[in-house]
């Protein structure tokens, strides 16, 4: 092809000035109404002030389940507690949140122990759960996350939603006091749902001391998440009361003791076929303290919650409070 | 009834699907360069491959090859003109990379028309059909509010074929450029880049000239529709054709106005023999290839290529790996996090297009092998997951200055919890400041595998506090 032909065919109109006006107007309204569709499409953002709960009281304060088999122990743990029944009613969605955060297998002990998972997926649908969503945040890719814990596979076959949130379905975090939390994206789905059940594995974390309940929560956070690290026991106790979760179920049937979160090395992992299970999050954080023989209040989080009356936390609170122990 | 045609066309599509289909799922997409001559020289199935263009022809050009489909496809409207001895050009340039492989440099990467469209699907075709779901689907849940089921089934494909992360290449647009250029050839004239260009069709050519199945007339007209509408100008205008160039896509058949044309196997008497007027002779191409002989004394500084880039687990000299490495973004298109990225000229320009790993925006996964499985020239070696844990792809080294304990007495080190190396590469002290107690972290260069995941993770912005250099 010639460059001339090129030319040629280009059209010989001349430009005019009112042609040039169209022209630019034209051109600026098609981009103000782009640019109004995509703030129409993925540009809305919701604020939430946190969940609305039910205070559900079980029949004791705390059961710590001890046994061999991870799924029994749950079954019940959960039965001593009350039921299942009390927390889940019929046609109810709920929300199972396990620590899937790292691409590490169930004997390495880093994510929840998949058979107490696939327990509570099996306990709420008994009990008449519509619904019953398992994710996490990972910090790994979360495909072989999900993989290699075993969560998805098990909480699959008994009937659960896994899935990995999506950034883009999050709400604001609001709250009625002064919190260096405010303006957190957080998971709508953590929000929406009627039972909150917060699975976290016991192990050992450098910065925290020990992963706990509270501090599983950060996996239904979205955004750059390496910023609750500083003052975490804070930003955990708000998250905390954000979400206010319905019952932490512990599992620390296999323990990592040292270099946790991620963990690796089957030496540092401990057996010590044990789960708590409670309503009062700090309450079942500070029993698992004491488990691991750390001084709750040591652990930043669990301090600034039971100072500021989010929860009972301290030995005497600890000896004072209802805890039944059972063998499986 | 244009049954051969449709074949054609039904085969050409066929095999596109079952390219981007392979690298879609990305660990079998080294299959097709199995059967690549100009990569895998000496496999088993490139020996095939040229067996069977030795008895029929250039099959794969005209039926197989996905390049060849898809400037078919940009060619249809383009005027056909004979392009006349410039098809030689084909055959230096395969000279050029016999020559350029003799003194140790391997171009093959720029020419192989396998590897430049393997390289547009990975790096510019899934991630931007990715994108373009996700977006849609972002816009018929959040935007018209329609949550339950559809949701549920945007998730599950993001567990398994969409892909959790929308990958992203900052410098594909090169690649879709240099993609575009050798497809937009075609609007000169009919497959313009497999006329003049291909390399890979150079070794089908010269491997076809004597092939056995040929093409017959019985009673020629002279009519010339079948030379003018030839779109490799293989039929010469005496009605006898360049069997190298034929591709054997059958239009001939069809344009012929008495139907007068056949492709048979040799009968005793074949028709004439297409002789090599306009072809390049073999003493030429011999002579290309004698002469690369000169070339040799410029080889031997291979010690002096220093490693400037964070390389893909497993790699260990630089040179070799840039030698071995087609740039076909399999890698890249498997690595879970987005990670291996293709280089621009920071290697220098025997580096274009090789992986390299990019920590801000994905990490090397600790558990995790998928890159040396998928790589069809053996650049990042296949390593057994626990072999690859000890690669060490460069050591992270703490800026004292932008690290948060370190520089502000603040609570982080969200490196040490991210290190995914057993017994923590990444170590911390205790520090008593005002009565508060602060852990800072410090590196242990023997244990860090470089993997990137504490660059990745650190919180610090613009600017992060820990890198990994190679």
């Amino acid at each position: 092809m010639k460059v001339e032909s090129i030319f040629e065919r280009l059209p010989k109109k001349k430009i005019t000035r009112k042609g040039f006006l169209k022209l630019c107007g034209i051109g600026a309204g098609s981009l103000m109404l782009n640019n109004a569709l995509f703030k129409f499409a993925f540009g809305k953002e919701e604020i939430s002030t946190g969940r609305t709960v039910k205070k559900i009281k079980g029949l004791h304060d705390l059961v710590v389940a001890k046994g061999d088999d991870p799924y029994l122990m749950t079954m019940k743990a959960m039965e001593a507690i009350g039921g299942m029944d009390k927390f889940v009613k019929k046609n109810s969605v709920v929300l199972i949140k396990p620590n899937i955060g790292w691409d590490r297998t169930p004997e390495q002990a880093a994510n929840t122990n998949p058979q107490v998972v696939g327990a509570l997926v099996d306990m709420c649908f008994n009990s008449g759960a519509k619904r019953v969503n398992v994710f996490d945040n990972p910090c790994n890719d979360p495909k072989r996350c999900y993989k290699n814990s075993g969560i998805e596979k098990i909480a699959k076959e008994k009937g659960a939603n896994v899935y990995s949130p999506d950034d883009w379905n999050v709400v604001k975090a609001r709250f009625d006091y002064q919190s260096p939390m405010e303006g957190w994206p957080v998971f709508r789905d953590a929000l929406e749902c009627d039972t909150f059940i917060n699975v976290p594995v016991l192990k050992h974390h450098r910065l925290a001391g020990l992963t706990l309940s509270m501090k599983n929560l950060m996996g239904v956070c979205s955004g750059n998440r390496g910023l609750i690290h500083f003052d975490m026991g804070i930003k955990l106790a708000h998250l905390t009361d954000f979400i206010k979760p319905d019952l932490a179920v512990i599992d620390a049937y296999r323990v990592l003791k040292k270099n946790g979160p991620t963990g690796g090395n089957l030496e540092d992992v401990v057996d010590m076929k044990t789960l708590i299970v409670g309503t009062d999050p700090v309450l079942c954080d500070s029993y698992a303290c004491v488990l691991m023989g750390v001084e709750p209040l040591s652990v930043s989080y669990v301090d600034y919650a039971v100072k500021h009356d989010l929860g009972k936390g301290d030995y005497a609170e600890i000896a004072k409070a209802d805890i039944l122990t059972i063998k499986v | 009834m244009k049954k051969l045609i449709l074949f054609r066309r039904l085969s050409q599509i066929s095999f596109l699907m079952l390219f981007i289909y392979l690298l879609w799922l990305t660990p079998h997409a080294a299959a097709f360069f199995k059967i690549d001559p100009l990569v895998s020289v000496f496999s088993l199935f490139s020996l095939t491959m040229l067996a069977m263009t030795f008895i029929i022809g250039r099959f794969f050009c005209g039926w197989v090859c996905p390049l060849g489909t898809i400037i078919d496809a940009c060619g249809i409207k383009a005027k056909n003109r004979d392009m006349g001895l410039f098809r030689n050009i084909k055959y230096f340039i395969l000279g050029l990379i016999v020559v350029f492989a003799f003194i140790g440099i391997q171009i093959v990467w720029i020419f192989d028309p396998l590897v430049i469209t393997a390289r547009f699907i990975s790096l510019n075709f899934i991630p931007s059909f990715t994108l373009a779901m996700d977006k849609a689907f972002i816009f018929l849940i959040k935007g018209l509010n329609f949550y339950t089921p559809l949701y549920d089934f945007y998730r599950m494909l993001k567990l398994s074929i969409l892909g959790t992360k929308i990958f992203y290449f900052p410098h594909s647009f090169i690649t879709l450029s240099f993609f575009v250029i050798i497809c937009g050839l075609a609007l000169i004239t009919k497959r313009f880049w497999c006329r003049i260009l291909c390399p890979l069709g150079a070794i089908y050519a010269l491997t076809a000239r004597f092939c056995l199945l040929s093409r017959h007339i019985d009673k020629c007209m002279h009519c010339m529709r079948c030379s003018i509408n030839c779109r490799m100008s293989a039929i010469k205008e005496d009605s006898g054709y360049r069997k190298e160039e034929c591709i054997l896509c059958m239009d001939c058949i069809y344009d012929c106005p008495d139907l007068a044309t056949k492709f048979s196997w040799p009968i005793k008497n074949t028709a004439k023999r297409s002789g090599s007027e306009g072809s390049i002779s073999r003493k030429d191409f011999l002579f290309l290839i004698a002469s690369s002989f000169l070339f040799l004394g410029f080889k031997g500084r291979e010690g002096s290529a220093k490693k400037k880039l964070i390389r893909p687990p497993g790699v260990k000299n630089e040179h070799e790996f840039l030698n071995k490495c087609i740039r076909c973004g399999n890698c890249m298109k498997i690595c879970p996090t987005n990670g291996l990225q293709p280089a621009i000229f920071e290697s220098g320009l025997a580096g274009i297009w090789a992986p390299h790993l990019v920590p801000e925006i994905g990490y090397c996964e600790y558990n995790c092998n998928l890159c040396g499985q998928v790589c069809p020239a053996g650049a990042i070696p296949n390593l057994s997951l626990a072999q690859k844990k000890e690669q060490k792809l460069g050591s992270a080294i703490i800026d004292k200055n932008i690290c948060l304990p370190l520089s502000q007495n603040r609570e982080c080190i969200v490196c040490e919890e991210h290190c995914p190396v057993a017994s923590k590469a990444i170590k911390t002290y205790e520090e008593t400041i005002a009565g508060k107690k602060i852990r800072k972290p410090y590196v242990d260069i023997s244990l860090c595998v470089g993997c990137g995941i504490c660059q990745n993770k650190c919180p610090t912005r613009p600017e992060r506090a820990i890198k990994v250099l190679p």
